[in-house]
């Protein structure tokens, strides 16, 4: 096999301007199809701006107005942000305190396990009208939001001790505080990584949503208004914004996660 | 008492629990009136008077999440599978899953209002959420096969359409169940916030009138419908799930 390939290198030297539009063909094959399929329908029914713009009209709109965008991104994203942080750090306390007691995680894993097998979308009018239309209630959605995926995955990850870890540590004999700092803790952060993969995308997701349900400033109130507005370019490009944003704290996650795995094998 | 008694009985306790704590929070209005008692929503939930409201909510909602759920299911099961036996093509279907999975759901709503109608917000926001799911379950249960299997079926001489059909496949389908189980709630999601941009009717529908007009209760009971209707097909799709594991582990 490997002679093969190396034979074939030697007899055709690749172009390097080729290899990397392949590369690049090979990775956003499936997006460039999309966005041709957009560009396709609009000219192919002769849609105008106001029904449905170009990708390149939406590309514009974000470029013409930097200002716009960036304000509503930064209160959209330092939302999500400080909400998904104050979800980690409750969601990762609550999973330690209820390792730390048989009858607490036999009394709150399923309820976790419950809140994270339901819509939980459909919470946000309900909180929405219990704290009130304000942007401390997007805060407070984001939060709780969040909170769930790293109960769950902490919870899960507190158990998920090395093999042979739990005896090691047993016959060496140690402290309940002492365990959890040096086995349980660097246990669980793998699936922590997890939960941080699944809460940060979902995070902008649920500040969009409360902003478009209650009308406070960010991206999801620029994507309802421009929509009302019949500005579909702007409108999209709000899309565009957070679809960026959420794109890259995936990766960002996901980068982490990859590497926390590679060193904890 | 045995290990799954007590997993049960403090289960059990949990949600007893966490319904006695709403009750009584409903009760002595401690955090105001928006926050009904358990029971108050429950009356309202299986009033008769109200049975046609909810009646004709769920099914709307049901079926445009099946709709959409068989659609993800198609797409994403299909291009797994193109991905599988075209390896040049799985980084471009990786990256076009991963994007198609960010792009917040509220912002893909108006295209598909657009692009096709009012009413096709909800099943296509419950199949884009859904596809990335069933995408994941494919393509990772598809590569699932052990080495040792793979090798075999090579020096017996089977092709790729061999190799997947025998092998292949019927390793993918306990990740492809545990997929169908994460779908479910991920539709229903697609589905609710799809409503939100003006389907004629549904649950979702129900949940942003009542909010916006101040029905506690109403807004209430369809947030306890939805949560139901999620729980219980999640739970039975962790039956079939462990029966698969069962069968093909």
């Amino acid at each position: 096999m490997r002679t093969e390939s190396t034979g074939y290198t030697k007899t055709k030297p690749a172009n390097p301007v080729l290899s990397v539009v392949a590369k690049f063909l090979q990775n956003y094959w499936g997006i460039l199809l999309v966005l041709g399929l957009w560009e396709a329908v609009v000219i192919g029914r002769q849609l105008n701006s106001i029904v449905l713009p170009t990708p390149e009209d939406v590309v514009l709109a974000v470029i013409q107005n930097p200002i716009l965008y960036l304000t509503n991104f930064l209160s959209t994203a330092w939302v999500a942000l400080v909400g998904l942080a104050i979800g980690a750090v409750i969601g990762t306390t609550l999973a330690i305190i209820s390792w730390s007691s048989r009858i607490l995680s036999g009394v709150l894993t399923p309820l976790g396990l419950m809140f994270a097998s339901i819509p939980v979308v459909a919470i946000i009018p309900i909180l929405a009208r219990l704290l009130g239309y304000e942007t401390k209630t997007v805060l407070a959605i984001v939060s709780i939001l969040s909170f769930f995926p790293f109960f769950v995955y902490t919870s899960t990850g507190l158990r998920m001790l090395p093999p042979g870890g739990h005896d090691l540590v047993s016959v060496i004999g140690t402290s309940r505080l002492r365990y959890l700092r040096h086995l349980s803790l660097p246990a669980a952060l793998p699936s922590w990584c997890t939960a941080m993969r699944l809460a940060g995308p979902n995070a902008v997701l649920a500040a969009m949503v409360a902003e478009f349900l209650m009308a406070t400033p960010g991206l999801g109130t620029l994507l309802s208004q421009a929509s009302e507005d019949l500005n579909k370019a702007v409108a999209l490009g709000a899309s565009l914004v957070a679809t960026v944003v959420s794109v890259m704290l995936f990766h960002l996650a996901q980068h982490l996660e990859k590497r926390v795995h590679a060193a904890w094998k | 008492m045995s290990e799954r008694a007590t997993t049960i009985f403090s289960g059990a306790l949990g949600v007893f629990l966490f319904l006695l704590i709403w009750e009584l929070i409903g009760q002595y209005q401690l955090v105001g009136i928006t926050w009904p008692p358990f029971t108050v929503v429950m009356e309202y939930l299986f009033d008769p008077s109200r049975r046609l409201l909810f009646q004709r909510a769920l099914s709307a909602t049901l079926s445009s999440m099946f709709l959409g759920y068989a659609i993800g299911a198609f797409v994403g099961l299909g291009l797994g599978v193109i991905t599988h036996l075209f390896p040049l093509l799985r980084a471009g279907g990786d990256r076009l899953a991963a994007v198609v999975n960010s792009i917040p759901a509220i912002a893909l709503a108006p295209l598909f209002v657009v692009l096709l109608s009012r009413g096709a917000a909800p099943p296509a926001l419950a199949a884009t959420g859904s596809f990335f799911v069933f995408y994941v379950a494919g393509t990772s249960g598809l590569g699932s096969a052990l080495q040792s299997q793979v090798d075999l079926a090579r020096v017996q001489g089977a092709g790729r359409w061999r190799r997947f059909t025998n092998i292949d496949l019927p390793m993918a389908f306990p990740t492809i169940i545990t997929g169908m189980k994460l779908a479910m709630p991920v539709a229903l999601i697609g589905t609710i916030l799809g409503e939100w941009f003006g389907a004629p009717r549904g649950i979702g529908i129900l949940i942003v009138n009542a909010m916006q007009n101040f029905q506690i209760p109403l807004l209430w009971s369809c947030v306890v419908l939805a949560a139901t209707i999620s729980l219980s097909l999640f739970a039975l799709l962790t039956i079939v799930e462990r029966a698969a594991f069962r069968r093909y582990r």
